[in-house]
C-alpha cells in the first residue's frame, strides 16, 4: 500500500507547495514530451526524485502494478487488427512511445506520496487556493482521511453481521442493495454526528494551520520546476 | 479582550456544516467502496467503486455531490491510498484511467442536477424512480464520456479501441444502476428520513 513514510529525506524537508508545484510541472512536461532525448531526461528525473524521497522503483511496481499492466495492454490493443496482418507494428509503437512516459510520472508521484503526510497536503490546499472554496477543500480533504478507516470499519461490521445471518447465500442483487443501504444509512448517521461535533467546537473559517516556510531548499526545485514546465508550454505554444 | 476573540471567530453557516459533513462521509465512503467487491459466480468481482459517486450525487445534490467526490480525488491526489487497489497520487489520476475519476466528479454534479433539476436537493422520498433512473444513466454516460477518450489519448490507441475495451464494463454498470434504483426509488424509508 502507498503511504507515508516517515523521515528525514531531502523531500521530506521540502515545503509541500514546493513538491505539488513540482509535480504538476513535472506532468506538464511528462504530457507534452514524445521524443526520446526528453522521455531519457524525464526518467532521470523521476529517478532522481524517488532516490531523494529514500524509496525504490520496487515501491513504484507494488503500488501502481495494476496501472502498469493497463499500461502494457495499451500497445497490445494498439497493434491487433480484426483481419491480416492481425498485428501492426506501427500504431503499437506510437502506443509503447506514449504509455511510456507515464512511468517517470509514477515515480514522481510515489516520491511525493512517500515523503509528505496529508496534513500538510491539506495546509498546501488550504493556503494555494484562495477564499473560503479553499478552505473547505483543506477541512475537507483532514476530515476525509480521518474518516476512511472509521467506515472501513463498518463495512467490516456490516459484512460479518451478513454473513452471521446467512446473508452470504442471497443472490447478489440482495446481498449488495443490503450492503449499500447499510452503508449509506450509517454514513448519514455518522454525518449528523460530525455536523453537531463540529458546531460544538465552534467550527470557525479562520482555524489554526501548520506552519509552512520555503527554505533554501526549496529554490532549487522551483527553479527545476519553472525549466519542466517551459519545456511543457513551449512544446503547447506556438514559440 | 474577551470580546475581541469572539468577534475574531468567523464561524460556519450550520447548513454549510451540514452539507461538509455529508460531503465528507460520502467522499470516505467512496474511498472504502473503491476497495470493495464481492465474488460472482465464476470468480469475476463485481466492484462497488460507483456506488459512492451515485449516492453522493443522489443525496447531496449536484454542489455538495460533485463537492464530495472531488474531495475524495484529492485525498487520494494527497497521498492516501484510496483509489482502487490501494493506490494513491498523481501518477493515479494522470494515468490510463484517470480520466474515469475526473468523470466522477462532474458525473456526480450531473446527475445530482438531473435527479433534484435544482442545485437544491430535496428529500430522497420526492425522488421517482424515472428521474433516478435518467440522472444515473446521465452520470454513466459523463463518466465514459470523459473516460474513454482519456483512455485513448493515454494509452495511444485509437477512440475505437478503447471503446472497445471499455464495453464490456458497461453491463456492470448498469446492473449497478438499476441495483441504486432499487435502493433511492423503492420507498426505501431508512434514506428517506435523511434531511
Amino acid at each position: 500500500m502507498l503511504t507515508y513514510t516517515p523521515g528525514d529525506t531531502v523531500v521530506h524537508r521540502l515545503d509541500p507547495r514546493t513538491k505539488l508545484g513540482f509535480q504538476f510541472a513535472f506532468a506538464l512536461a511528462t504530457f507534452t514530451t514524445l521524443t526520446l532525448p526528453r522521455l531519457a531526461g524525464l526518467f532521470v528525473v523521476g529517478l532522481v526524485s524517488l532516490y531523494l524521497a529514500g524509496t525504490t522503483v520496487r515501491t513504484v511496481v507494488r503500488a501502481y502494478w495494476i496501472i502498469l499492466l493497463v499500461l502494457a495492454a495499451g500497445p497490445l490493443i494498439a497493434g491487433v487488427t480484426l483481419g491480416s496482418p492481425w498485428f501492426e507494428v506501427r500504431p503499437a509503437l506510437a502506443s509503447v512511445r506514449s504509455v511510456v512516459r507515464i512511468v517517470p510520472l509514477l515515480f514522481v508521484s510515489t516520491a511525493y506520496v512517500t515523503a509528505t503526510p496529508v496534513r500538510d497536503t491539506r495546509a498546501a490546499i488550504q493556503r494555494t487556493i484562495p477564499g473560503r472554496a479553499g478552505q473547505l477543500l483543506g477541512v475537507g480533504v483532514a476530515l476525509t482521511f480521518r474518516f476512511v478507516p472509521v467506515l472501513r470499519a463498518d463495512l467490516r461490521r456490516v459484512r460479518d453481521a451478513i454473513r452471521a445471518r446467512g446473508g452470504d447465500t442471497r443472490s447478489i442483487r440482495e446481498r449488495s442493495q443490503r450492503l449499500t443501504t447499510l452503508m449509506v444509512v450509517r454514513a448519514l448517521r455518522r454525518s449528523d454526528r460530525l455536523a453537531v461535533a463540529l458546531q460544538a467546537r465552534c467550527f470557525a473559517w479562520n482555524p489554526t494551520l501548520p506552519r509552512l516556510q520555503f527554505s533554501r531548499l526549496d529554490l532549487p526545485v522551483w527553479m527545476l520546476s519553472a525549466v519542466l514546465a517551459g519545456v511543457g508550454l513551449a512544446a503547447i505554444l506556438p514559440l | 479582550m474577551a470580546s475581541e476573540q469572539a468577534e475574531a471567530v468567523d464561524l460556519v453557516a450550520s447548513d454549510t456544516v451540514k452539507q461538509l459533513s455529508g460531503a465528507v462521509l460520502f467522499a470516505a465512503l467512496t474511498a472504502v467502496l473503491a476497495q470493495f467487491s464481492i465474488q460472482l459466480p465464476g470468480g469475476v468481482p463485481f466492484s462497488f467503486q460507483p456506488f459512492g459517486v451515485f449516492f453522493a450525487g443522489l443525496l447531496l445534490g449536484p454542489l455538495w455531490g460533485g463537492f464530495s467526490v472531488l474531495l475524495y480525488v484529492l485525498v487520494g491526489l494527497a497521498g492516501a491510498p484510496v483509489f482502487s487497489n490501494a493506490a494513491a497520487g498523481i501518477g493515479y489520476v494522470l494515468g490510463p484511467t484517470g480520466g474515469f475519476l475526473i468523470g466522477f466528479v462532474i458525473a456526480a454534479a450531473v446527475l445530482g442536477f438531473v435527479a433534484h433539476r435544482s442545485l437544491t436537493p430535496k428529500s430522497v422520498a420526492e425522488l421517482s424512480a424515472v428521474s433516478v433512473t435518467a440522472a444515473l444513466l446521465a452520470g454513466l454516460a459523463v463518466i465514459y464520456l470523459v473516460g474513454v477518450p482519456w483512455l485513448a489519448a493515454v494509452q495511444g490507441i485509437t477512440l475505437v479501441a478503447a471503446a472497445s475495451a471499455m464495453s464490456l464494463f458497461v453491463v456492470g454498470d448498469l446492473i449497478k444502476i438499476g441495483l441504486t434504483v432499487g435502493v433511492v426509488a423503492g420507498g426505501n424509508e431508512l434514506l428517506a428520513d435523511w434531511r
